[in-house]
C-alpha cells in the first residue's frame, strides 16, 4: 500500500510527517534536519535546486532564485507590485491575471515553484520509505496544509501546487488546527484553546472548544502578510539605507538581520552590521509589527463570544513565536503562559500527518471541525456584496440564492463570486465570475434560477445551479479571477520534469489525436456544405469525392491506435486529398464576399 | 397555518428501502441517505419544534451527528455516500448555527410555519407601529446633536445627551426580550398540548412582531454607537 503523508508547505520552511504506530513523525534528512528551506533556485543549465542547496545559491546566484512564494498564492499582479521589488527575482504576469515568478529564461507560476518543494518531500519521504525496507514506498496522497485565513484561491492554488508535483491532496487544512491535533493526542483535553500561529509570511489565530474529541473552530481570524519576513525586511532596510547592492549582497544582509533575529530570541544582544545590536532595540523596532496580530486575535474571541480570560490554554505555532516579545505579548493578552512543549516549526506538519491518518484509515477518535475564515458572497446591483454563507461558519457549508432574468428569452445569466467582510465589491476579494447558460427561454422574471454554493471541507468553492420550473441543471462556466484552469495545471503536470519522460509519448501521441481529429472535422464540414453538390459537379474532379471520403474512413478506423505515425500518416493523407476541396471552398467564400453576398446564397 | 407534512417517508437509491424523513441512514443497508427532501432543523436534529432549547444538549446533537456524517469517515466510500456525507454534513452545520442563536431560533421557526418576513427589507424599513414615538424622539435628539457637533461643541457636551437618549431604548430592548422569552414558553407548552391551531396564530403573530421590533431597535442601538464611537 503506498503511503500517505502530512505537509507543512511554508512560507520559510516545508516539513513531511508521517503517522508510524499511532503517532506523528517528522521526516529528516541523515543529518537528522527536519527543515526544507521553501527556496527554489534554477541554474543556469536548468538544473533546478531545492531547499538548502538553493538556500546557498541566493548569495551566488540570487535572481535564480525564489523564496518566500507562499506569500504569491493566488494571488493577481496588482496585489503584489509594493512587495515585489524586496525580492531577488522578476515578479510578472498580465494586468488581471496570476503572478509569475521569472528565474532566468522561464516563468512559473506561484503554483509550480511550490510543486518543485512539494516534490522534493515527497523524494525525501519515499527514501525515507524505501530504507526502512518498505515494499511499496511510493508517496502519492498528501495533507497539505495552509493559514486559516488563507482565501479560497490561495487554497486551490495550493491544491493545484500539490497536484503538479504528482500528489493527490487528501484535504487542504488549516495550520492552526493542525496544531491543535498535535497537541490533543496525549491528553484528552476539554476547554477552550486559542491557537497564536506566526509563521514566516502569515499570521492566524484560532479559537476552538475541544470536546469529545471533537476539535470544533469557534472563530479564525488573521493576516495573510504577516510574519518574520516582515521583521527581515524592516531591518534589511535600517542596515542597507539607500544604498545600491547587488542582488546576492542582499540576501547576504538578508542571512545576517535572520541570524542576528534569531540571536535575540536566546540572548541580550548580538552583533549586526559591525556594531552591538540589543534586544530592547530590535523589540523597539517589531513592537508595530506584534501589535498588528492584536487586532486579528480580539476580533476572533469577539466572534466566539468569549473573553480573553475564558480560554483555559493557548498553543503557540510558528517560527515567530520565539521571539520573546512575542511571547509576552500574547501572555499579556490571555493572562496566561503559552504552550510551547513542541517544536513550533513541526507541529503543523505533526498535525497534518494525523489528519492524513484519519482520511485513510477512518480512525474516528478524533474529528476536526473548522471554519470558513471569510464570508462568500456575490454581487448585487450598484456594486453592493450580498453575503451567502457568513465568515466562521463551520465547514462543510452550504448557501444558495435565488436568481431570475431580466429580459425576455434571456438564456444566461452572469454571476460574481467575492469573499470577505466589506459592503463594496471593490473592497472585497474577487474569486470568480460565472456565467449561467442554458436557461429556457421565457418571459423576463419567470425563471428561477437557484444557484448552489458549497464550501467542503477544504474550504474550497464549487458552485451548482437548477432552473427550478423545468428542473434542467445549468452550465456554469468558472473562470478563477487568480487561479489556474484545470487544463493549465494538466499541462503543468505533463511540464513538470518527473512526468515530462514518461508522458512525452503520451503527449505526442494525443497531439497527434487532436491533429487528426481537427482534419477530420474540417473534412466533414467541406462535405456538407449547403452547395456541396454543386461544388461537385462543377468543380471537384471524378472520383474526387470518394477518394475524400475512403481517406476519411481510413483515418477513423486508425484515430484510436497507439500507433502515432499511422494516425500521422492518414492524417497527411487527407489533408491532401482535401486540398483542391478546400481551396474550391475558399474561392467561393471570398468571391461571395466580394460581391456582398452571403455564401449560403452563391 | 400548521405544520402539516405530505410525505412520510423518504427513499434509499442504495436499496430501494423507505426510511422516515428525519432518518440520516437507511434502516435497511445501513448507507448514509442522500438529503433529498430533508425535513427541517429541529427534526434533522431530533428536536422537537420547539423554542427553548437546552445549549449544552444541542452541542452534543451537534457532535455526535458530525461524527456520523463528516466527510472524513466517507473517504473510501462510492461517490454517491461522499455527495450525501457532504450534503448531509452542510445541513447539519446550517442547522446547528440557527438554532443556537435563540433570535435565529424564533426566526427560522416562523418562516417554517408560513410567518416569515416578506423580504430582507421587511425587517429593517418599516418602521413597527409600536416603535413610532420611541424613533421620532430620537431622530429629533440625534439630528439637534449633530447640529451641535457641527457648531463645534465640544464631546462632553453632546455625549451625556447620547448616551441619555440611550437609555429608553436598552430598556425597551430588555421588555423586548422578556416578551420572547415569555411568547417562547408559550408556544412550546402549545407544542405539548398539540392542536389549538387558533392560539398557535396568535403566539405566532406576536413573535413576528416582535421579532421585527428587535430587529428595528438593534438597528438604533447600532446607529447610537456608530455616532458615539466615530467621534472619540
Amino acid at each position: 500500500m503506498s503511503k500517505v503523508v502530512g505537509i507543512d508547505l511554508g512560507t520559510t520552511n516545508s516539513l513531511v510527517a508521517y503517522v508510524k504506530d499511532g503517532a506523528p513523525v517528522v521526516i529528516r534528512d541523515e543529518s537528522g534536519d527536519g527543515l526544507v528551506p521553501s527556496v527554489v533556485s534554477v541554474a543556469g543549465d536548468g538544473t533546478v535546486h531545492v531547499g538548502r542547496d538553493a538556500e546557498r545559491r541566493l548569495l551566488t546566484d540570487a535572481q535564480r532564485t525564489a523564496y518566500s512564494i507562499k506569500r504569491f498564492m493566488g494571488k493577481g499582479r496588482e496585489d503584489v507590485r509594493h512587495e515585489a521589488e524586496h525580492f531577488p527575482f522578476r515578479v510578472s504576469g498580465e494586468a488581471g491575471g496570476v503572478v509569475r515568478i521569472g528565474l532566468g529564461e522561464r516563468e512559473y507560476t506561484p503554483p509550480e515553484i511550490s510543486a518543485f518543494v512539494l516534490r522534493d518531500l515527497k523524494r525525501r519521504a519515499e527514501e525515507f520509505f524505501a530504507g526502512q525496507g518498505e515494499f511499496d514506498n511510493e508517496v502519492d496522497r498528501a495533507v497539505i496544509t495552509v493559514p486559516a485565513y488563507f482565501n479560497d484561491a490561495q487554497r486551490t492554488a495550493t491544491r493545484d501546487a500539490g497536484r503538479i508535483a504528482g500528489l493527490e491532496v487528501l484535504r487542504i487544512i488549516n495550520e492552526p488546527t493542525a496544531a491543535s491535533l498535535a497537541y490533543g493526542l496525549d491528553k484528552r483535553h476539554t476547554g477552550l484553546i486559542a491557537v497564536y500561529d506566526l509563521g514566516g509570511g502569515t499570521f492566524d489565530i484560532s479559537i476552538l472548544r475541544v470536546e469529545d474529541g471533537v476539535f470544533q473552530v469557534l472563530a479564525t481570524n488573521g493576516d495573510t502578510h504577516l510574519g518574520g519576513d516582515d521583521i527581515d525586511v524592516l531591518l534589511m532596510d535600517t542596515v542597507l539605507g539607500d544604498r545600491a547592492r547587488t542582488a546576492e549582497d542582499v540576501q547576504a544582509v538578508r542571512q545576517a538581520v535572520i541570524q542576528a533575529k534569531w540571536d535575540l530570541s536566546d540572548r541580550e544582544e548580538t552583533t549586526l552590521n559591525g556594531r552591538r545590536f540589543r534586544r530592547a532595540e530590535f523589540e523597539a523596532l517589531i513592537a508595530p509589527i506584534v501589535e498588528r496580530t492584536v487586532g486579528p486575535v480580539r476580533q476572533a474571541l469577539a466572534d466566539a463570544g468569549l473573553e480573553p480570560s475564558q480560554i483555559d490554554e493557548v498553543v503557540l505555532v510558528g517560527g515567530s513565536t520565539r521571539i520573546p516579545l512575542v511571547r509576552r505579548r500574547v501572555e499579556e493578552i490571555f493572562g496566561k503562559t503559552p504552550h510551547s512543549e513542541l517544536n513550533p516549526d513541526e507541529v503543523v506538519a505533526l498535525g497534518a500527518a494525523v489528519q492524513a491518518d484519519i482520511l485513510v484509515t477512518g480512525n474516528r477518535e478524533m474529528l476536526l471541525l473548522d471554519v470558513t475564515p471569510l464570508s462568500l458572497g456575490i454581487e448585487t446591483i450598484g456594486g453592493v456584496v450580498s453575503k451567502i454563507i457568513m465568515r466562521n461558519s463551520t465547514i462543510p457549508a452550504s448557501g444558495s440564492e435565488m436568481f431570475t432574468t431580466a429580459v425576455d428569452n434571456q438564456t444566461a445569466v452572469d454571476i460574481h463570486v467575492l469573499q470577505g467582510e466589506r459592503e463594496l465589491v471593490a473592497d472585497n476579494r474577487s474569486l470568480a465570475r460565472f456565467r449561467l447558460r442554458g436557461i429556457p427561454p421565457m418571459p423576463a422574471g419567470m425563471a428561477r434560477v437557484q444557484v448552489q454554493f458549497q464550501i467542503d471541507a477544504n474550504g474550497i468553492l464549487s458552485v451548482t445551479a437548477r432552473e427550478l420550473r423545468t428542473d434542467v441543471e445549468q452550465t456554469i462556466e468558472v473562470k478563477p479571477s487568480y487561479g489556474l484552469t484545470d487544463e493549465e495545471v494538466e499541462r503543468m503536470l505533463l511540464d513538470s520534469f518527473e512526468h515530462a519522460e514518461a508522458d512525452f509519448a503520451a503527449r505526442l501521441l494525443i497531439d497527434a489525436r487532436n491533429e487528426a481529429e481537427a482534419v477530420i472535422q474540417a473534412t466533414e464540414k467541406s462535405l456538407r456544405h449547403p452547395d456541396f453538390a454543386a461544388i461537385e459537379k462543377d468543380e471537384l474532379a471524378a472520383g474526387e469525392r470518394q477518394k475524400i471520403e475512403s481517406v476519411l474512413a481510413g483515418l477513423r478506423m486508425v484515430l484510436n491506435s497507439t500507433d502515432r505515425e499511422t494516425i500521422q500518416k492518414w492524417t497527411h493523407a487527407l489533408n491532401d486529398a482535401t486540398q483542391h476541396l478546400a481551396e474550391v471552398i475558399m474561392n467561393r467564400t471570398v468571391k461571395a464576399a466580394l460581391s456582398g453576398r452571403s455564401v449560403d446564397d452563391v | 397555518m400548521s405544520s402539516s407534512t405530505t410525505a412520510t417517508l423518504q427513499v434509499c437509491r442504495e436499496c430501494g428501502a423507505g426510511a422516515p424523513l428525519d432518518a440520516h441512514f437507511c434502516p435497511q443497508c445501513t448507507k448514509i441517505l442522500p438529503l433529498g427532501r430533508p425535513g427541517d432543523y429541529f427534526g434533522f436534529l431530533g428536536l422537537p419544534r420547539k423554542l427553548n432549547i437546552d445549549g449544552a444538549d444541542l452541542e452534543r446533537r451537534f457532535r455526535e451527528l458530525s461524527r456520523q456524517f463528516h466527510p472524513d469517515y466517507f473517504y473510501n466510500a462510492s461517490p454517491a455516500e461522499r455527495r450525501a456525507s457532504l450534503e448531509r454534513s452542510s445541513y447539519l452545520n446550517d442547522a446547528y448555527r440557527t438554532l443556537k442563536n435563540p433570535a435565529a431560533r424564533v426566526e427560522y421557526l416562523l418562516a417554517l410555519e408560513g410567518f416569515g418576513a416578506k423580504g430582507p427589507q421587511e425587517a429593517s424599513k418599516a418602521v413597527p407601529p409600536a416603535l413610532l414615538e420611541e424613533v421620532f424622539a430620537l431622530n429629533e435628539e440625534l439630528d439637534e446633536i449633530r447640529e451641535a457637533r457641527s457648531g463645534g461643541a465640544p464631546a462632553d457636551a453632546w455625549k451625556p445627551r447620547l448616551e441619555r437618549a440611550r437609555t429608553p431604548i436598552e430598556a425597551r430592548r430588555a421588555a423586548h426580550e422578556a416578551d420572547l422569552r415569555n411568547l417562547s414558553a408559550r408556544w412550546d407548552a402549545l407544542v405539548d398540548r398539540g392542536d389549538a391551531a387558533s392560539e398557535r396564530r396568535t403566539v405566532l403573530e406576536s413573535l413576528r412582531n416582535r421579532i421585527l421590533e428587535r430587529n428595528y431597535i438593534n438597528n438604533l442601538l447600532a446607529t447610537i454607537a456608530r455616532e458615539l464611537g466615530s467621534h472619540e
